[in-house]
């Protein structure tokens, strides 16, 4: 959620800032032309007469007129120094009193220092060593109406600045630009947009990439495994140390060490650059991790050997080199992301491509190959270009961070959704395999008594069938041992289909009448009822049937017997009738024929049904059986 | 066809019991139905299955529950080394779940020890004669054997397919119902003898089935462990 929401905006937030920056430069463009046409009132200087150079400039003689802008590395190549232009303008006539008038001077490098009419004007900073580096503001000097005359008023400039060859980048070539003199309304707004594309804006980039930087080293800490976000933060890091002499024209030392220190930071990014471009497509390589370091300690060492006259050519020498290590580096990259993250190859081929052609045009424009190019753009627009694909990359590096969260996130919870999922089954089937496992305790036990049963009082009661004298006591031995069999039955049978049961008591029934010549007649219409017997009920139903049988054959002196079974209303009922002499009533409660009777009372009472006995003589016996099923 | 091996034929009688007393009185009680035959006694599976690879073997009177083992594997010892004798499970259970696996070993009946002796004589006397006992139980067994018999689809090439013919069949589920065999020769108009060569068939083809289909359970496990 959190991350779905960073992910958005900061898809926003980059598309906003491309749009901003759009915006702002077409904005700048047109108010630029609205500019020129509103510069009627304002003085041009094309030209100046240089009065002096190096240390003693006021002491030579005047020179000739040279034209502005004046860039040193055509007109005094290799000089360092001072030089004082002089030039003389008269008030412009339409300018009104009411404004004051100002010089604008759109560039001048490093330094300057304006008199006007022999009184000191404006001062820059430092004009000796260590020289303040104001090469990217432009000036806006107040000419004081007190000051000025009419006609003929007399400007001196006082630039210092160092030669090309001097400078790590021609941007910090000495050299003056044309002057502009006129009404503060007309130019104010020209040298606040210069300023603002100048300075404040890549200020402005260097603070933002600096955030950026901070926050990616963070999550690089915390990740050890994106090392490239801290390759790519450590970069945005070095780009807003580079820019920091924006903030501090002034430095403490010799501009040579500034101009050493830029060219190691630069070294130094697109040792970082590599890395990040190599580690992010999974390409990292000790080889060149160590070359890049070597490079890294060669870039100082070779600018020293170089001397100082050849920094600028030393300097090239490395910026090709590093524009060649980038290209190959992007190169390696894009063709890892089009096999591997397809969905990563356009953007980053788009940034990328954008990014090398605006560093080569930037590295041609350090040595004036496209003089074109500078009259087509109102003013430098590489410097301006250039953080915007680091800005880029930062943001789509924050959202692929922020969307891998979100997997993570997501894969998180569905981990935690499948554990529960997991627990829940577990749970389930733990329970289950407890209840079978309990089940088959019991079963376990069950048998193990049941065999038990049999083995032991069962071999004993055959030994009383087979070894007894008394028939008697073999016959009750022998009963003895089928109810034990039942009793078993009961105990671990498992639940009866009734018309199986009916089967099984038909059969032995019939059996033993027939062996004692008892005619019967057997009627159970019910024969494929699928009622279920509990395997209790058929072990005590079966009891009293066979009770009843054994009467029949040992008391009653029947020769016929019926029976009939049905199935009515939940109930099953079964009526056992003989045609013998009945039982005897001194005989009733008696001995174990009443024991029988009893017992089969209780038996049917046990399974909440009932056992009526009828008998008279005559007319022999019924038993009418009744179950609840 | 069915050779109905009677009294005479049976010589050598082999006893498997582990209870001395009631082995005592099984003896007497062979020697009393059969007084011409030789017993041999066994108390052990381990004895048993000796005598049956050293001697021939016409009469078995095997129980089931043994300290060493189960009567069922002497019971198929016997049906693979002496086809033409006849196996009797001699035991106190009465419950299908013991005796139904030695009927498919080859059993051809069963006596329940604590009957009577004069019972267990008929009885025994009968089964010689080649008139087994059939329960209500065991038939509902065969049955529901037979019928997971017919599902084609499980059966290979190489088994031999085992059905039951319309009139054992007709036997079977009349036994099932509870109606005796004599009832049901009545029934069916067919004489005693007739009656018992169906239930010999059923007997036989339940062993041969049972055979077949643990050859196929055989088969399988070895395949799955292939």
């Amino acid at each position: 959620m959190r991350a779905r929401l960073l992910n958005v905006v900061l898809a926003h937030g980059a598309r906003a800032l491309c749009l901003a920056a759009i915006a702002a430069l077409i904005l700048t463009a047109a108010l630029a032309a609205v500019g020129e046409r509103a510069s009627a009132s304002v003085l041009t200087i094309d030209s100046a007469q240089v009065v002096g150079e190096g240390a003693d400039a006021h002491d030579r003689a005047a020179e000739p007129t040279l034209s502005l802008p004046d860039d040193w590395a055509m007109t005094r190549p290799r000089f360092d120094g001072l030089v004082q232009y002089r030039v003389r303008f008269d008030r412009p006539p339409d300018a009104g009193t009411d404004d004051l008038l100002v010089l604008y001077v759109e560039r001048v490098c490093s330094n300057l220092e304006v008199d006007l009419n022999q009184q000191r004007l404006f001062s820059g900073g430092r004009m000796s060593e260590p020289v303040a580096i104001n090469c990217r503001h432009p000036q806006l000097i107040t000419l004081p109406a007190g000051l000025l005359q009419p006609q003929g008023n007399v400007l001196d400039i006082r630039v210092t600045g160092h030669a090309l060859q001097h400078v790590a980048s021609r941007e910090f070539a000495a050299g003056l630009s044309a002057l502009r003199i006129g009404p503060r309304s007309a130019l104010a707004g020209e040298h606040a947009m210069r300023m603002f594309w100048n300075v404040t804006w890549l200020q402005l980039t260097a603070v933002m990439l600096a955030v950026a930087g901070v926050l990616m080293l963070v999550v690089a800490g915390y990740n050890p495994r994106e090392v490239y976000f801290g390759y790519f933060g450590a970069m945005c890091i070095v780009w807003a140390l580079l820019s920091l002499r924006l903030w501090l024209p002034q430095m403490p030392w010799v501009h040579a060490v500034t101009e050493y220190a830029f060219c190691i930071g630069l070294a130094t990014m697109v040792a970082l650059g590599v890395q990040f471009l190599l580690s992010y497509a999974g390409l990292r390589s000790r080889a060149i991790e160590t070359a890049l370091i070597v490079q890294w300690l060669l870039v100082p060492l070779t600018l020293i050997l170089g001397g100082e006259g050849r920094l600028f050519a030393v300097a090239t020498i490395w910026y090709v080199l590093f524009c060649a290590e980038l290209i190959v580096a992007a190169g390696l990259y894009l063709g890892f992301t089009q096999r591997e993250r397809n969905q990563d190859y356009w953007p980053m081929a788009g940034v990328l491509g954008a990014s090398a052609l605006l560093v080569l045009i930037e590295l041609g424009s350090q040595h004036d190959l496209y003089p074109w190019l500078s009259r087509v753009l109102p003013w430098p627009m590489l410097p301006i270009l250039l953080p915007l694909p680091f800005l880029i990359v930062a943001v789509r590096l924050f959202v692929l961070f922020a969307r891998a969260l979100r997997t993570a996130e997501s894969g998180r919870s569905a981990l935690a959704r499948r554990v529960r999922e997991l627990t829940t089954e577990f749970e389930g089937n733990f329970s289950q395999l407890a209840e079978l496992r309990v089940e088959q305790v019991t079963e376990k036990e069950r048998k193990r008594i049941a065999a038990d049963l049999h083995d032991d009082l069962g071999a004993k009661l055959l030994t009383i069938v087979h070894t007894s004298e008394s028939e008697r006591i073999s016959t009750l031995a022998r009963e003895a041992l089928e109810d034990m069999r039942l009793s078993v039955k009961g105990l671990i049978g498992k639940p009866m289909r009734l018309a199986d049961a009916l089967a099984d008591w038909r059969a032995e029934t019939v059996a033993r009448l027939s062996q004692s010549n008892v005619e019967v007649d057997w009627l159970s219409p019910i024969e494929e009822t699928e009622h279920l017997l509990p395997s209790r009920g058929f072990v005590q139903t079966t009891r009293i049937v066979r009770e009843s049988v054994s009467n029949i054959i040992k008391h009653s002196g029947a020769t016929r017997c019926s029976v009939r079974c049905r199935v009515s209303d939940g109930y099953f009922a079964m009526t056992i009738q003989d045609n013998g002499h009945g039982i005897p009533m001194e005989l009733d409660g008696k001995l174990d024929r009443g024991l029988g009777m009893s017992n089969m009372k209780r038996r049917a009472k046990q399974m909440r049904g009932q056992c009526l006995v009828q008998s008279g003589p005559g007319y022999g016996t019924v038993i009418a059986l009744t179950v609840p099923l | 066809m069915v050779r109905r091996s009677g009294g005479p034929g049976v010589k050598n009688v082999l006893l498997l019991e582990d209870l001395p007393e009631t082995r005592a009185w099984l003896k007497a009680l062979v020697l009393q139905v059969f007084p011409d035959s030789h017993i041999f006694e066994a108390a052990r599976v381990h004895g048993a299955l000796e005598l049956v690879a050293s001697m021939k073997v016409d009469l078995a009177l095997i129980d089931l529950g043994l300290p060493d083992g189960s009567g069922v594997d002497v019971v198929a010892a016997i049906r693979e080394a002496h086809p033409q004798a006849q196996s009797v499970v001699v035991t106190i259970h009465d419950d299908d779940d013991h005796l139904f696996p030695a009927l498919q070993a080859g059993a051809f009946g069963y006596l329940l020890k604590e009957q009577a002796p004069e019972l267990i004589a008929e009885q025994l006397k009968r089964m010689a004669q080649g008139e087994p006992p059939l329960s209500p139980s065991i038939a509902r067994r065969v049955i529901s054997h037979f019928a997971s018999q017919t599902q084609p689809q499980e059966r290979p090439q190489n088994m031999p397919h085992v059905a039951l013919t319309d009139r054992e069949n007709e036997v079977l589920l009349r036994v099932a119902k509870g109606f005796t065999l004599p009832e049901i020769g009545v029934q069916l108009c067919l004489s005693r003898h007739t009656i018992a060569d169906y239930v010999k068939q059923i007997y036989r083809k339940l062993n041969v089935s049972s055979r077949a289909e643990a050859a196929l359970e055989a088969q399988r496990l070895g395949l799955f462990r292939r």
